[in-house]
């Protein structure tokens, strides 16, 4: 029941968060200059045309009660109409939301494994050559560009050996896993890394622990001692950090969908931004906010779930 | 099988099931996005392209580019030039229903007197469309139109179902599936993604088109686009960057075609603001560049060097004129003579205008300006531009059809709608001959008069030509028969796809 009681209060703290993010994302469209009826109806648009369309889709009213009549509608479950294509932005968002949370996880998924596997086997032979060579890979990994290593993905793996798709999203669910595969690999790549040092460091810590040497006085096993105490306690810090980085996965998706050509949230936003598609970007950053507060819960969560000293 | 080999392999029975399927569908990538399905209020890019596959228009064109019948049979035009009566042919829409005159005065009294149309300026001498019967549609005009036959065939003409409109209103006959009289018509449209065309099993051209299903792409990233192609995963590229033609033609399967177009790339100066309303600063302006090298460098030589404020791929250019040559040593001159040396000038760009800001400054630099490049998007740009809040800034444009009308009512009239591009030029004459030349029906006199203009706009520098850039579209080696007219039209109805 408390867990339950602390979900609807993080639910319910999450409404001020939305709104004060509508009137942040509200106010710096309405700042940004640019004409969003020009970009719609074309370069050869006459005057008359564009203060018809501005009159009609309501842009000549000033901000504050634009502002208002948008929050009117949104509460009443309405996020509007897309200026360009005329279509609600619910259907907008229903139809490239689902590819970039499909993205999104499958880079985790393609994550985890490795991360786990690096940091364990870097923690336990540290300062070894194996250590040495997954920091560097590191590094490496770190330092490289995604955009840059993501092109380089799509002309090898998918030009030169023609393995894998470089565009789309595909029809079917494994057409799904082959078209994404190369754009949460290259994103994967980089996000591996900053856990691995995160989780290395964390298990390292734990290792030295008075703790690790009480259990080892008592005989118990070293693998008995690291799965059982070691790695639950070094988890929680690269959990939370994971949650960070889920978060800004979204938001990165831009990246990698404008290399591999996936319709997904983040092309989206990108091209409602440049043209000035109002209500779009405002629903994109809104249903942006509410999946980072979800995951942020889950993550809490689940952290109350491994240790029992972090209460929800 | 190894783990090695299982991924190739389901990789390639998966990419082998989507060629297989792909047989009869061919799938066109471009940067440009449709936004909107009503052929009259949009006149960007990728809704034109568009449109020519879903609306059928009153006269078609030949592939000698040549205006023949479309949906009207034959026509005549009266002695006065003030009145058309066309012959409307035995067509049917996509839902069966017969394509009448009604619903052909009905689609262009909706270009030239709706409100919401985007672009009504090559329809403005009409006086009113009429139905006189089922098969006859009458336009009369206000005064004689030159170009109107070839108007009538532009994107905006095409011919919509008005018992349609009657039954689901604007906003929901052109929703998602419009009733369409081209060869087309929509299977699924996924607004920023693609649109999915399905043969109109109704197109009044017999066993047209041959290819069975079409996929507009939008991709905005002028890589991906390039790596879609020689992955295959696209047929067709509309739009491959001048750096990257020689990757592309070198990959199998996969050629560059450069087509014909009317676009023509030119330095915008605003006449209303200083430096630029000086004459003296454009002429010093103009000097300073070396066009010939900039079109060698940006385009590697594979655009024209332009010699006119006309595109070379319009009636009646006049290839004898020539814009001040290149002579940094005069423009300097000159500018020192006028006190002008020094002067600091905020060029504005997008973008994609980059490489070309960059030795546009460079040149202008040398000879005593001194310029700094302002950088913004393309929303803002429009906004500034329209504002008239900028002083120099450089761009394309195009024209819809072979005769000049649009284009100097576009670029060069200021009292045409556009404050000739937004440069605020002005000449009385310019304005006169314009008007004039429409309404002259004499090839020999509308020579004359359109090469007038040229001459004027070009002593006076209304803007500064650049280059005459054609298209680059990649095509895949399968498809046969496809080109885009200079008028943005694919020509899909006619285009086969082979077996690899």
């Amino acid at each position: 029941m408390d867990t339950l009681r602390y979900i609807a209060y993080r639910l319910l703290q999450a409404v001020p968060v939305l709104l004060g993010v509508s009137i942040i994302t509200f106010t710096l469209m309405a700042a940004t200059p640019g004409d969003p009826v020009r970009l719609l109806v074309g370069d050869r648009a006459s005057a008359e045309t564009i203060a018809l369309i501005r009159d009609r889709y309501g842009l000549d009213e000033p901000v504050l009660v634009q502002y208002f009549t948008y929050l009117k509608n949104l509460l009443a479950g309405d996020l509007g109409a897309s200026l360009r294509y005329r279509v609600p932005v619910s259907q907008l968002i229903a139809q490239h939301y689902p590819v970039t949370l499909f993205l999104v996880v499958y880079t985790v998924v393609l994550t985890l494994p490795p991360v786990i596997a690096l940091a364990v086997w870097s923690a336990r032979r540290q300062n070894g050559p194996a250590d040495q060579v997954i920091r560097l890979l590191g590094v490496l990994g770190l330092a490289v560009p995604v955009f840059w290593l993501a092109l380089l993905f799509a002309r090898f793996f998918g030009v030169t050996l023609g393995w894998f798709p470089v565009s789309g999203f595909g029809d079917t669910l494994p057409d799904h896993f082959l078209h994404l595969f190369l754009p949460a690999l290259s994103t994967s790549i980089w996000v591996v890394p900053i856990l691995v040092r995160t989780l290395r460091a964390a298990l390292l810590e734990e290792m030295g622990r008075d703790y690790v040497l009480t259990g080892q006085s008592k005989g118990l096993g070293d693998r008995q001692i690291f799965r059982s105490h070691i790695f639950p306690n070094s988890v929680l810090p690269t959990l939370n950090l994971f949650a960070v980085i889920v978060a800004y996965l979204l938001g990165g998706s831009v990246i990698v969908e404008t290399v591999y050509a996936v319709p997904g949230m983040g092309k989206l936003m990108v091209d409602s931004i440049l043209a000035r598609d109002y209500f779009v970007v405002q629903g994109a950053t809104l249903v942006f906010a509410l999946t980072t507060i979800f995951v942020m819960l889950a993550v809490d969560l689940l952290s109350a779930l491994i240790d029992p000293r972090v209460t929800p | 099988m190894t783990p090695r080999k299982i991924i190739p392999a389901a990789a390639a029975l998966m990419l082998s099931t989507t060629v297989l399927s792909a047989q009869d569908a061919i799938r066109i990538a471009s940067p440009n996005k449709v936004t909107v399905l009503d052929p009259i209020v949009s006149a960007a890019g990728g809704n034109i392209e568009a449109y020519g596959q879903l609306y059928a228009r009153l006269l078609r064109r030949g592939a000698d580019g040549a205006l023949e019948p479309g949906l009207a049979e034959s026509w005549e035009i009266s002695e006065d030039g003030l009145t058309y009566t066309f012959e409307m042919r035995d067509a049917k829409f996509s839902d069966g229903s017969p394509i009448t005159a009604e619903d052909a005065a009905f689609s262009l009294t909706r270009v030239a007197k709706d409100e919401a149309s985007a672009y009504p300026a090559g329809f403005a001498p009409i006086k009113e469309v009429t139905a006189v019967d089922e098969d006859t549609l009458q336009i009369t005009l206000e005064h004689p139109s030159a170009p109107m036959l070839s108007n009538l065939e532009i994107f905006n003409a095409g011919i919509v179902s008005k018992d349609d409109v009657d039954a689901r209103g604007v906003e929901g006959a052109f929703a998602s599936d419009p009733v369409t009289s081209g060869p087309y018509m929509v299977e699924d449209w996924k607004p920023n993604d693609r649109i999915t065309l399905t043969a109109n099993p109704n197109f009044w051209r017999e066993g047209l088109p041959k290819i069975q299903k079409v996929e507009l792409i939008e991709v905005s990233d002028d890589n991906a686009r390039a790596t879609m192609a020689m992955a295959g995963e696209i047929d067709v590229n509309r739009s491959v960057p001048w750096a990257q033609v020689e990757e592309v033609n070198a990959t199998e399967g996969v050629s560059v075609a450069l087509e014909p177009s009317t676009v023509m790339y030119l330095v915008l100066p605003n006449h209303d603001k200083a430096p630029f309303d000086d004459l003296n600063v454009r002429k010093a302006a103009a000097m300073a560049l070396d066009r010939a090298a900039i079109t060698e460098a940006v385009t590697r030589g594979n655009a024209e060097v332009a010699n006119s404020t006309f595109s070379n791929a319009l009636n009646y250019h006049d290839a004898s004129l020539q814009p001040p040559a290149y002579d940094p040593a005069a423009a300097r001159k000159l500018l020192e003579d006028n006190g002008l040396t020094g002067t600091e000038i905020n060029m504005m760009i997008t973008p994609s205008f980059e490489q070309l800001a960059t030795l546009l400054k460079a040149q202008w630099d040398a000879v005593g300006f001194k310029t700094t490049v302002e950088r913004v998007d393309a929303g803002l740009w429009w906004s500034k531009l329209a504002e008239g809040d900028y002083q120099v800034t450089v761009n394309w444009y195009y024209n819809e059809t072979e005769d000049p009308d649009l284009a100097v009512r576009w670029a060069l009239c200021d009292t045409c709608g556009s404050d000739s591009y937004y440069t605020n030029y002005h000449n009385e004459e310019v304005n006169r001959l314009t008007d004039e030349a429409l309404r002259e029906l004499d090839d020999d006199k509308r020579a004359e008069l359109y090469s007038r203009i040229q001459q004027i706009t070009l002593d006076e520098l209304a803007q500064i030509p650049l280059y005459y850039a054609p298209f680059s579209i990649a095509y895949a080696d399968r498809v046969k028969g496809l080109t885009l007219t200079p008028a943005l039209q694919w020509t899909l109805e006619e285009a086969e796809l082979t077996a690899d």
